[in-house]
C-alpha cells in the first residue's frame, strides 16, 4: 500500500513539476535561449496571483483571468525590446542578459514585496481524502488538474493555431519559416508571452502549494532545467514524463534527499542521451 | 571644424618591454608596500579583494572568453575549496594554511577531471545548464551533511590564523601568477588555439586545434585557480555556509567582471574587477539595489558595448594590452571596411 500511495503522490506532484518546467521548454526549443530568468518570472507569477487574489477578495484560480494576459504582455514585450536584440549578438550575450534580468526581478520583488514569506491560502489546502485506502490530497488533485488543462491547451494551441503553426515551423528551421512569410521577432516574442504566461500558471500553484519569497526563483530555475533537460528540449510530452519521474524523486527521496537525488538523474541522463528522453 | 582623421592602419601591441617592465614594477611597490605596512588596512582590504576577483574574473574570461565553455558553475569549485580549508584546518586535522589551501585545489582538479567526463560531451546552452545543476547539486550534498554543520555552515578555525597583511600577498601572488600564466599560455602554441577557438571554434578544429585537450586544459586550470582564490576568500571572511560557498552569486560576479572589461582580452577583467569591488563597495549604501544596478550595467554593457571596456577601447584606438600577439603589425584592409 505504502509503494501505491508513493506512485499517486509522486504522479499527482508530476503534473505541477511540468508545468515549472514547461515554459522553459517553450524557450528553450523555439526560441533556442536559455532564459536564466525562468525562475523569476515564475515568482513574479506567484506575487501577481497573491496581490490579485487578496485585493479582489477571489479564489485563487480566477485570478489567472487577470495574471495569464499581463503576463503574457510582459514577456511578449521582454522578447521583443530586449532580449530579442540581444539574441542577434549571438547566444552568449543573450544568456547573459536573461540573467542580468534575473537579479534585477530578484531585488525587485525583494523591495516591494520584501523578504517575508508569502503564500496563497485555499480553503482545500489541508483537505484530503480516502479511495481504496490511499490518501489524497485535494490541492494536490487541483494542482494536477491545472497543470494537465495548462499542457492541453498549450499542445492544442501549437498543433492547431495559425500562430502554433508558425511557432513550431520556427523552431523547425527559423530561416525557412522566415523565408516563407513568417515574421520571426513577432514569433519569438509571442512564444516568450505564452511561456510567461505558462509561469504565471506554475507561480499560482507554487504559491498555493508552498510558501514563496523573492529569491526562491533560483530553486524553480534548477527544477525547470532538471525537468526540461531529462525530457528532451522542447518536447512537451517529455516535460510531462520528466515532471512525473521528478515528482516520483521528489516524493521517494523526501525533502533532504529528493533534489539530490533528480540532480543525479539529470547527469546520468546527460551522459547516457545528451537530448534527453523524447528528444530529436 | 577641421576634424582630425584617424586612419586604422596598424594594430599596437603595448607589452613590449616597456609595459611589462610598468607590471612589474607596480607589482613589487605593492608587495613592499605589503611588507613594510605602508597600506592602511582599509586599503588591504580593497586590494585583497581586487586581487581574489582578477584571478576568478580572469579564469572565466579564460573559459568563456576563449574556449567557449560558459561556466555557470564555477562556485562549484569556490565552495569545494572553502569547505576543504574549514574542514582541513579544524582542529580535528590541523592542517597549515598553505597545506589546506593546496588541499582545496587539489579536490578541485580531482573533481573538475571528473566533471569533464560528463560536461564535455555537451555545447553551448547544455554545457552551460550542466555546470549549474552540479553546483547546485554539490550545495544539496553540503546542506545534507551533518559533518559540516549542515545549513548553519563552518566556523574557520586556522591556528595561528593568518593577518589580513599575510592574506594580501598571498591573494596578490596567487593573482600575479594567474596573470603571469594567463598571459604566457596565450603566447603559446595553445594560447593560439585557444584564440582561434574565440574567434571561430570550427574554424579552429578544421585546421588541427585538438578542441577537446584544449578545453580540458583551460577547464583544470580555471578550477586550481578559481579554487585557490576561494579558498583565501573564505579564510578572509572566517566562515562559510553553503549558500555562501555554492551560491549563485559568485557566477553574477564573475560574469560582470569579465563583460565590463571586455571578453576575450586579458586586461579586461583586471579594469573589471576594480570597478566591481569599487561599485560593490559603494552599492552597500543602497542596500536592496546593489543587484538591480549591476544587472542594468551588465545588460546595457552587452547591448551596447558587446566587447566591453578594454575590448571597445582596443578596437577604437587599435591598441592591445597583454596581448596573445606577439608583434605590432600592419592591418591591410580594415580600414576600409568600415
Amino acid at each position: 500500500m505504502y509503494f501505491i500511495q508513493t506512485l499517486v503522490n509522486g504522479l499527482l506532484l508530476g503534473g505541477y513539476y511540468a508545468l515549472i518546467g514547461i515554459g522553459m521548454t517553450m524557450i528553450l526549443g523555439i526560441v533556442k535561449l536559455t532564459n536564466l530568468a525562468h525562475g523569476e518570472f515564475v515568482i513574479i507569477g506567484a506575487y501577481m496571483a497573491a496581490v490579485v487574489t487578496s485585493a479582489l477578495g477571489i479564489d485563487p484560480i480566477l485570478s489567472l483571468v487577470i495574471t495569464v494576459p499581463l503576463m503574457f504582455l510582459i514577456g511578449f514585450v521582454l522578447q521583443y525590446v530586449l532580449i530579442g536584440n540581444a539574441m542577434k549578438k549571438g547566444p552568449e550575450p543573450a544568456l547573459l542578459v536573461t540573467f542580468g534580468l534575473s537579479i534585477i526581478i530578484m531585488d525587485a520583488l525583494r523591495l516591494i514585496f520584501t523578504v517575508n514569506e508569502q503564500s496563497i491560502s485555499t480553503p482545500y489546502s489541508t483537505k484530503t481524502f480516502t479511495v481504496l485506502g490511499i490518501n489524497i490530497s485535494v490541492l494536490n488533485l487541483v494542482l494536477f488538474a491545472i497543470s494537465i488543462v495548462s499542457i492541453l491547451l498549450l499542445t492544442m494551441f501549437l498543433s492547431r493555431s495559425y500562430v502554433g503553426r508558425a511557432i513550431r515551423a520556427t523552431a523547425d528551421d527559423a530561416e525557412a519559416a522566415a523565408l516563407s512569410g513568417v515574421n520571426i521577432k513577432k514569433v519569438y516574442a509571442i512564444a516568450m508571452g505564452v511561456s510567461m504566461a505558462s509561469a504565471a500558471v506554475a507561480g499560482l500553484c507554487i504559491g498555493m502549494k508552498s510558501t514563496f519569497n523573492p529569491t526562491s526563483g533560483g530553486a524553480y530555475l534548477s527544477t525547470a532545467f532538471v525537468v526540461v533537460v531529462i525530457g528532451g528540449m522542447g518536447s512537451i510530452p517529455g516535460t510531462l514524463i520528466a515532471g512525473i519521474v521528478f515528482g516520483l524523486a521528489q516524493v521517494i527521496g523526501g525533502a533532504s534527499y529528493g533534489q539530490l537525488i533528480s540532480y543525479v538523474m539529470l547527469l546520468l541522463v546527460l551522459v547516457i542521451r545528451p537530448r534527453g528522453i523524447l528528444g530529436k | 571644424m577641421l576634424k582630425r582623421k584617424f586612419t586604422p592602419s596598424h594594430v599596437k601591441v603595448l607589452d613590449s618591454p616597456p609595459m611589462l617592465i610598468l607590471c612589474i614594477v607596480l607589482a613589487v611597490g605593492l608587495y613592499i608596500g605589503c611588507f613594510a605596512g605602508l597600506i592602511s588596512n582599509k586599503a588591504m582590504r580593497y586590494l585583497v579583494q581586487i586581487f581574489l576577483y582578477i584571478t576568478m574574473g580572469e579564469m572565466w574570461n579564460l573559459l568563456s572568453g576563449y574556449a567557449g565553455m560558459t561556466s555557470l558553475g564555477q562556485q562549484l569549485y569556490i565552495g569545494l575549496a572553502g569547505y576543504s580549508v574549514a574542514m582541513a584546518t579544524s582542529p580535528l586535522f590541523g592542517l597549515p594554511l598553505f597545506g589546506a589551501l593546496l588541499l582545496g585545489a587539489g579536490i578541485s582538479v580531482v573533481v573538475s577531471l571528473f566533471m569533464s567526463l560528463i560536461l564535455f560531451r555537451l555545447e553551448g546552452m547544455y554545457f552551460s545548464i550542466a555546470t549549474l545543476v552540479a553546483a547546485e547539486a554539490f550545495c544539496m550534498l553540503f546542506f545534507a551533511w551533518k559533518f559540516v554543520g549542515q545549513g548553519a555552515g563552518m566556523t574557520i578555525r586556522i591556528n595561528p590564523y593568518p593577518t589580513l597583511q599575510e592574506i594580501c600577498i598571498l591573494s596578490m601572488t596567487i593573482c600575479v601568477v594567474a596573470l603571469a600564466l594567463v598571459y604566457g599560455l596565450l603566447r603559446t602554441r595553445v594560447g593560439l588555439g585557444l584564440t582561434a577557438m574565440r574567434d571561430d571554434i570550427t574554424s579552429a578544429a578544421s585546421v588541427g586545434v585538438n578542441i577537446f585537450s584544449h578545453k580540458l586544459l583551460v577547464y583544470v586550470i580555471a578550477a586550481f585557480f578559481t579554487a585557490l582564490a576561494g579558498g583565501i576568500f573564505f579564510v578572509n571572511k572566517g566562515m562559510i555556509y553553503p549558500d555562501s560557498g555554492f551560491g549563485i552569486s559568485w557566477t553574477i560576479s564573475m560574469v560582470f567582471i569579465a563583460i565590463i572589461g571586455g571578453t576575450g582580452t586579458v586586461s579586461g577583467p583586471i579594469i573589471g574587477a576594480i570597478i566591481y569591488v569599487f561599485l560593490n563597495e559603494k552599492l552597500a549604501d543602497y542596500p536592496g539595489w546593489s543587484n538591480i544596478i549591476l544587472g542594468t550595467i551588465t545588460i546595457l554593457v552587452i547591448l551596447f558595448l558587446p566587447n566591453g571596456i578594454m575590448g571597445t577601447l582596443q578596437k577604437k584606438l587599435h591598441f592591445e594590452i597583454f596581448s596573445s600577439k606577439r608583434f605590432s603589425f600592419k592591418l591591410k584592409k580594415a580600414a576600409k571596411e568600415k
